[in-house]
């Protein structure tokens, strides 16, 4: 418990000093706030392209497929600011030998390594998020309270399953420093996730839901914000975060292990 | 007459770097199957009816192509040319008898034929699997397609460049950049092909030097360009190669004169 | 080969004071401060000399050379570099000089060296047989072939040094300038460089300006001393005149003695030394003489970072 507590702690004084370092800058703010609505706002037209030509795309009408499009600017809010950032930082950490220190906090070393960072000026896409989301949601009724519930903790389910994929990343560099590619590849992969997951068929649809579980994040949650959850995608949630969290906790040992026994 | 010297030895050497850096590479390919995830999308789309003259296979010829074409014209300058400014590591360069772009050119070029082993297995067997994809464009299309694809390399290499520029004063070039890959991945056929937007668009995308970065190519190779339209683009990728080799040269020269002013 | 008319270098660095409201006044009221570098230097120096260019950290000596390569423009003043004005980098002039920067390199990283070679023989169109001439030449000079085709990044700092100073000379530049070319080295490669450079300069002929820290490396390849500080230069002199200017005194070394105490020695492993003006030096091997008869004495130079403790007045060492 005490444990926990100072693993807690020493998260939220990591933060404090991460967003205090953005605050710095705040004419780079001003313009990243700027460019990263522009970008968002391009990211969003393909979608009224295809709507302006169908009413329905594999099920999805627009206002849902917003929702969709909301969750995903909140997934990369969440991936840029938090999850890139700390890969970036555990490299470093691995060639500097700074993880030796690391290791020596009396804190949870996975956590200290793997959330030590927040780049605050990345958040912006939440701004996106929220205006994308705000206008899916004033299209369609107002979703029940039972619902938005389910899709907050789907979402969660989701993040968490996402942190332990970029976890796993961490784990690789134990091994292999350059993994400048790796977060290419998670950031191209994750794009994946910002159509509704009906449009795909076959193996991706299922590699969307479990390897790179974006359809966790996006489409799940908007889902049941539609109200058209069930007790298997709810399943599906639970049971893929958790398998992630086991397997990635797993590999966090072992590349601890290894690196311990590499190192001198 | 020296850089054409030059050029055999360049290629040489940066093969050997490319095969040095082969994994990465393989994780850079796989990185931009972008258009395969706007294509699983616009299969949803087209999949009751035509669109535009694009079914299924339509379609996937399409974004088959655009991954081509996409391969075939990427570079990578705007982060190795930061990466170097911000260093300090171009001074070293700038010791050389011979413009540090024109290295950077043949450099990006000498990756092009690992990127052809890595994707031509890809394309043949999609042609394999759905062999009506394969419809083979006209001998004069396939004839302009490599004037026009070698422009649009270029128009690419030549905005990077620019952007690259940038850095001599400012240190958010990445940014702006974003910006600019925004608008391109809209309006260049990367998201959509570009006859799916309104009609009253059309004139605009057709003078936008997007177009002849990625469409032009791409519709040689789909067979819906005509004489005429395959004309046009190549006269405006000329006109913006040239707008952009004036600017580029602007910059290149007033940042390098500061350079020389604020520390090398 | 190297001239330098009153040349000049000002940066202009912002003031930044403390606060949030000063912060923001910054936005469009900048403050600076001029921060002369270089201050109005004038430097001749004559083909196949051989030049060490001493200061403190922060004297201008970076600055001096990466003007006199082209890399830093003047504020005011000028210079002539092998008949060209570096700054326009003309490719006869660049093909004419090198730089060597013992803090940055040249060399592809996950290749070996031998691929930048090639590569450094296509951007400075060299031709094959003469390319293949210095190469030889340098690899055995520098011994490179044990190591001549692993990757860079696998090699010690040391052979990537050589393999960085191979890279450097391979189009045989007639104007040398080296920015602290054995920083970080070990002693051997240290003294490998400094033969190098020496042995270098006496084939070709070549023109060599060098910047460094370490006294050894320019008490064995200087034979010219230019003392910088503060952006103006302090002393240029042959390196004998220098010691005798700032380090005056002989130091007369006494072997086997302890008891000298008196007469103003130091005593350390089994040796006595003092220093002293070279008026006094035969008043004092005469007392010691008397007291020791058969006593072995040598008369020596100060070591150079003594005398160099002296010319900057214990600024640094």
């Amino acid at each position: 418990m005490l444990e926990a507590r100072r693993t807690v702690q020493a998260l939220a004084a990591l933060i404090r000093v991460s967003v205090a370092t953005a605050m710095q800058y705040r004419s780079n703010l001003l313009f990243g706030l700027a460019t990263a609505l522009l970008v968002d706002a391009m990211r969003v037209a393909p979608l009224l392209l295809v709507y302006g030509q169908r009413e329905q795309v594999a099920g999805w009408e627009l206002p849902h497929a917003l929702l969709v499009t909301a969750f995903f600017f909140l997934l990369f809010g969440v991936q840029a600011a938090v999850l890139e950032p700390n890969l970036g930082e555990a490299v470093q950490a691995v060639r500097s030998g700074a993880l030796d220190l690391m290791l020596m906090k009396p804190v949870d070393a996975q956590l200290l390594v793997s959330l030590r960072k927040v780049d605050a000026s990345s958040l912006f896409p939440v701004v996106s998020a929220l205006l994308v989301g705000g206008v899916a949601l004033g299209m369609t009724e107002l979703p029940g309270p039972v619902d938005v519930l389910l899709a907050v903790a789907l979402f969660g389910s989701g993040v968490v399953s996402l942190y332990c994929l970029w976890l796993l990343a961490i784990c690789v560099s134990f091994w292999f420093v350059r993994v400048d590619n790796l977060r290419f590849l998670l950031w191209s992969a994750t794009d994946a996730g910002r159509w509704p997951i009906d449009v795909f068929r076959g193996p991706v649809r299922w590699i969307l839901t479990a390897v790179v579980p974006v359809a966790l994040i996006t489409s799940f949650p908007a889902q049941a914000l539609r109200g058209a959850w069930d007790v298997e995608l709810l399943g599906t949630s639970a049971a893929v975060s958790a398998a992630f969290l086991l397997g990635s906790r797993w590999a966090w040992r072992r590349s601890l292990a290894a690196y311990a026994s590499a190192s001198s | 007459m020296h850089l054409l010297r030059a050029l055999p030895d360049i290629f040489r050497v940066s093969f050997a770097g490319v095969v040095a850096y082969r994994a990465e590479m393989v994780i850079w390919i796989l990185t931009s199957t972008m258009p395969l995830i706007m294509l699983a999308l616009w299969n949803a789309v087209v999949d009751e009816a035509p669109l535009m003259g694009f079914g299924p296979t339509e379609i996937t010829r399409y974004f088959a192509a655009t991954l081509l074409v996409r391969q075939l014209t990427s570079s990578w300058l705007l982060w190795e040319l930061n990466e170097e400014i911000r260093t300090g590591s171009l001074s070293m360069k700038l010791l050389r008898p011979m413009h540090p772009l024109w290295v950077h050119a043949a450099d990006m070029l000498a990756a092009m034929p690992t990127r052809m082993v890595v994707l031509l297995p890809m394309l043949l067997a999609l042609v394999a699997w759905r062999p009506e994809l394969l419809a083979l464009p006209d001998a004069w299309a396939l004839a302009v397609f490599l004037p026009s694809v070698f422009l649009a390399w270029l128009l690419g290499f030549l905005v990077q460049a620019a952007f690259a520029c940038l850095a001599f004063w400012l240190e958010q070039t990445q940014g702006l950049f974003a910006l600019w890959f925004g608008a391109w991945m809209l309006l260049s056929g990367y998201l959509a092909p570009l006859e799916m937007f309104p009609e009253a668009a059309q004139p605009l995308l057709g003078v936008l030097p997007f177009r002849g970065m990625l469409a032009a190519p791409v519709e040689l190779l789909t067979g819906r360009a005509t004489p005429q339209t395959a004309l046009v683009d190549l006269g405006v990728q000329l006109g913006w190669t040239v707008v952009g080799f004036a600017v580029v040269r602007a910059l290149w020269n007033r940042g390098l004169a500061r350079y020389g002013a604020y520390g090398a | 080969m190297i001239e330098a008319r009153q040349l000049t270098k000002v940066y202009r660095v912002p003031v930044k004071k403390p606060g949030l409201w000063a912060s923001v006044r910054s936005l469009w009221d900048r403050e600076t401060r001029d921060v002369h570098a270089v201050d109005h230097l004038d430097l001749t120096i004559g083909e196949g000399e051989r030049v060490g260019f001493l200061g403190p950290n922060g004297a201008g000596k970076t600055t001096t050379l990466k003007m006199l390569t082209g890399l830093l423009h003047p504020t005011s003043g000028s210079c002539t570099v092998a008949g060209h004005t570096p700054r326009d980098r003309h490719p006869d002039f660049l093909r004419s000089v090198t730089l060597v920067m013992g803090q940055k390199q040249q060399l592809l990283w996950d290749l070996p060296a031998s691929e930048t070679f090639v590569l450094n023989r296509a951007l400075f169109d060299l031709d094959r047989v003469a390319f293949q001439r210095s190469l030889d030449e340098l690899v055995e000079l520098l011994d490179l072939s044990p190591f001549i085709d692993q990757p860079v990044r696998n090699l010690s700092l040391g052979q990537r040094m050589r393999c960085e100073l191979a890279a450097a000379l391979l189009h045989r530049p007639k104007v040398l300038f080296l920015d602290e070319p054995t920083i970080g080295l070990d002693v051997q490669v240290q003294a490998a460089v400094r033969t190098f450079v020496a042995e270098y300069n006496r084939r070709n002929g070549a023109t060599v300006m060098l910047t460094s820290h370490d006294m050894k490396d320019v008490a064995s390849i200087a034979e010219r001393i230019v003392l910088i500080d503060g952006g103006t230069i302090r002393f240029d002199g042959p390196l004998q005149q220098f010691r005798q200017r700032f380090g005056g005194g002989r130091r007369l070394v006494v072997r086997g003695v302890e008891d000298l105490g008196d007469l103003g020695f130091t005593s350390a492993e089994g040796r006595a030394s003092a220093t002293v003006e070279p008026d006094q030096v035969n008043g004092l091997l005469q007392r010691v003489l008397e007291r020791h008869p058969d006593a072995e004495v040598t008369v020596e130079d100060p070591p150079l970072e003594e005398v160099l403790a002296t010319a900057f007045g214990g600024k640094e060492g």
